[in-house]
């Protein structure tokens, strides 16, 4: 017991200080009111820790401050809201992707027989750079006017589902064309990606594994494109909750692929210089909210459908009831509180114990936490390192995105969306101490409770007991006070709560 | 005797520092060889650069008669080195037995080896599932070697074992370390000349980023003039 407490005294300290000041709010509060409040603080703290807990990750093992995680959410919500609402998006673009990927699998393989005709290293370089502009100018030339707008327009126009007309896909030909030119990029791609030096490097598989890759990778993206129409009659027919599932892994994978390009492409080169990668991240998350926008338009779009297992039009009398009624709310002491919410906190405490276990009981999850420390030495061990960089990379870019698609429903789709969820989320890192997993989790319940209760007394108002009138602040106050628990956090804990001394 | 290192004439720089300035290692199959030298004249750098930790510009590392320079770093180490770095190495937030069990490259690897290493360092055994960072600075120590010891490498690379330990556990390091010469070459780092003689059969003085001599120990011993010269100890 000692020991415990000894070893878990931040821990305890901790809870000793919330518990009193959460006695002190909720005074002169019915419990109806400050339950909900509550509830609504977890909610929010449960989309804070979707984003900020691959923050910590990515941080913690790679030293990376990932300003780019913003962009992860709304691409996220956005690729969640067009499965959801407009699949025709998905099945015209996602064949670009296969396509692209085919192409760089077989050329990557045999790449290095293809810098083996060259033995200057400028010589290397240079036709690296004139390769690079090759490829983007062969990829930009096959995606030549394609209409995205016109394929995502009924995003707009229509809710709920309605088919639009086919004149805004194009027609197969035209798109068996961009196909292969995409192809073509591909393969000038992975000669970028080959090994350029002429050490025997192992191949990553042998030759007939990699062909059969590429053939199926290929067939892939031909098979979406002939199933475009029926695909997305099947797919608006699904039920919505089956829609909204299919949504979170389109989201939720989108973020993750997105994820490891952000690596490969960015982050990889430039290990050696973190300035490089922070300005490199800060640009992404500028550009990429353009890209978004160029894509999905800057409107924005009104919250997604909440699924319907959230949206029957009653009252549920407790949690065990909801689960034959299927209310949109439920009882919480004599008020209504949003089933879908709860959902909402139910996917953030999945995430951290299923994270958490992962780090705990995995051999990845054993380098993650031993990478945290010190990651060359985790190299010196004979690990890959890099790779399990990629993994969390990958991984906390997935959980950003799954955060996406279930804020969808509950504050809608709007290119801005995700700045204000990087700010929290960065901010609840800095609280619970970089780096630390347990830490981002803390950080955000309590930035979670700090918004909920602001936002509840800024409107409500504070009757000081040696004051007549009741005070009423501004909204901004409720914003700013997660700033000021962060100020005071660190004025007391330098490294955040559960941050190292170092 | 072959080599099962050889590192001919490498220069190595961290950022512009030009560290290393031509440093050659021969290190003998089954033997204790150590590195000798002032603070800072390159001991450390020369076994990063083995591993590619700060990979070499200018020359090349054999080791099993392959070159391995500018290859990445778990790969040379995948090919049988394992290192031991400065103390305080081990992952604090790991307990002891995942410390080891990190350091698997075949699933099992640790169940097969620990009678080996608990024979080495007993008191490992009964700090198994505490966490790396409860544990003294001399367990420390010894948890950072037991790591190497994990996979069956042919080379350890163990810079400063003996580093802010106390006289006993400096004892017991150097008995660790002459214990597991039987199964393994040791390339050491040891700034503690006393220790370093008793143990290494022989040794490579580097100076200023550059190897100066190298020979038997059991000669330096003798030479007098060489030991003050280079490390200014008598």
């Amino acid at each position: 017991m000692t020991a415990f407490m000894k070893n878990h005294k931040t821990l305890l300290i901790l809870v000793a200080i919330t518990v009193v000041i959460f006695a002190a709010i909720i005074q002169g509060l019915e419990p109806k009111v400050w339950m909900s409040v509550l509830l609504s603080g977890i909610t929010l703290a449960s989309l804070y820790f979707l984003v900020a807990s691959g923050l910590s990750l990515i941080f913690g093992l790679m030293d990376v401050l990932n300003f780019a995680h913003g962009v992860l959410f709304v691409l996220g919500a956005y690729v969640g809201l067009s499965t959801f609402m407009n699949p025709r998006l998905l099945f015209n673009t996602l064949p670009f992707f296969f396509i692209v990927v085919s192409g760089i699998t077989i050329s990557q393989h045999f790449g290095r027989y293809f810098w083996r005709l060259f033995q200057s290293k400028q010589v290397k370089k240079l036709l690296w750079w004139l390769l690079l502009i090759a490829a983007l100018a062969i990829i930009a030339f096959g995606l030549r006017r394609f209409p995205i707008r016109a394929i995502n327009a009924f995003n707009i126009t229509a809710v709920g589902g309605a088919v639009s007309t086919a004149e805004a896909q194009e027609p197969l030909a035209l798109m068996i064309q961009r196909i292969s030119f995409l192809f073509l990029g591909g393969l000038t791609l992975g000669l970028l990606m080959a090994p350029k030096e002429h050490q025997e490097e192992t191949p990553l598989r042998p030759v007939w594994q990699t062909l059969i890759l590429t053939i199926v990778i290929a067939a892939i993206s031909y098979l979406i494109l002939f199933v475009r129409d029926p695909g997305e009659v099947f797919v608006l027919g699904l039920s919505p909750d089956l829609r909204f599932i299919l949504a979170l892994i389109t989201g939720t994978t989108a973020g993750a692929i997105a994820g490891v390009a952000i690596e490969m492409g960015l982050i990889r080169p430039f290990y050696g210089s973190p300035v490089t990668q922070l300005v490199l991240t800060l640009g992404l998350s500028i550009a990429g909210i353009d890209l978004i926008e160029a894509v999905w338009g800057e409107e924005g779009n009104p919250p997604m459908q909440v699924p319907t297992l959230f949206s029957g039009s009653c009252r549920s009398g407790s949690i065990i009831s909801w689960f034959s009624e299927h209310c949109q709310s439920i009882d919480v002491f004599g008020r209504a509180f949003p089933t879908y919410r709860l959902f909402i906190i139910f996917v953030g405490v999945i995430v951290f114990v299923a994270v958490g276990m992962l780090m705990r009981k995995t051999r990845i999850g054993m380098i993650i936490r031993a990478g945290v420390q010190d990651s060359e030495m985790v190299e010196a061990l004979g690990i890959n390192v890099r790779r399990v960089f990629t993994f969390v990379f990958a991984l906390g870019s997935g959980l950003a995105a799954m955060g996406g698609v279930i804020a969808a429903p509950y504050l809608g789709v709007f290119p801005a969306m995700g700045s204000i969820f990087l700010i929290q989320a960065f901010i609840s890192v800095v609280i619970g101490g970089m780096g630390s997993y347990v830490g981002a989790a803390i950080g955000t319940v309590i930035l979670g409770l700090a918004r909920a209760f602001g936002d509840h007394f800024v409107a409500a108002g504070i009757q000081l007991p040696f004051l007549e009138t009741v005070i009423k602040g501004s909204p901004a106050i409720a914003r700013a006070s997660t700033v000021l628990i962060m100020a005071i956090v660190l004025l007391v804990r330098p490294a955040g709560i559960f941050g190292k001394k170092e | 005797m072959t080599n099962i290192l050889e590192v001919r004439d490498i220069h190595t720089f961290i950022g512009q520092f030009h560290i290393l300035e031509g440093v050659t290692v021969e290190v003998p199959e089954g033997s204790i060889t150590v590195l000798l030298g002032r603070n800072g004249a390159g001991k450390t750098t020369t076994l990063k650069s083995i591993l590619g930790l700060t990979p070499p510009s200018k020359g090349s590392v054999i080791f099993n008669e392959e070159e391995i320079q500018g290859e990445p770093t778990y790969r040379i180490a995948s090919k049988g080195i394992g290192y031991v770095p400065e103390q305080r190495a081990i992952f604090r937030a790991l307990s002891v037995e995942e410390n080891l069990r990190i350091a698997e490259r075949k699933k099992g690897e640790l169940e097969r080896r620990s009678d080996f290493i608990f024979g080495i360092f007993p008191d490992l055994k009964r700090l198994i599932n505490l966490p790396g960072g409860n544990l003294s600075g001399g367990q420390q120590q010894m948890l950072a070697v037991a790591r190497a010891l994990v996979p069956d490498n042919e080379l350890l690379l163990i810079d400063e074992p003996s580093e802010g330990l106390a006289p006993v556990i400096i004892q017991q390091m150097m008995e660790a370390i002459r214990q597991l010469s039987a199964h393994t070459t040791v390339l050491l780092v040891e700034q503690n000349f006393i220790m370093a003689s008793q143990l290494a059969d022989r040794y490579i003085i580097i100076e200023t980023g550059r190897s100066v001599k190298s020979g038997m120990m059991a000669d330096l011993v003798k030479d007098e003039e060489s030991i003050r010269r280079y490390l200014g100890a008598g």
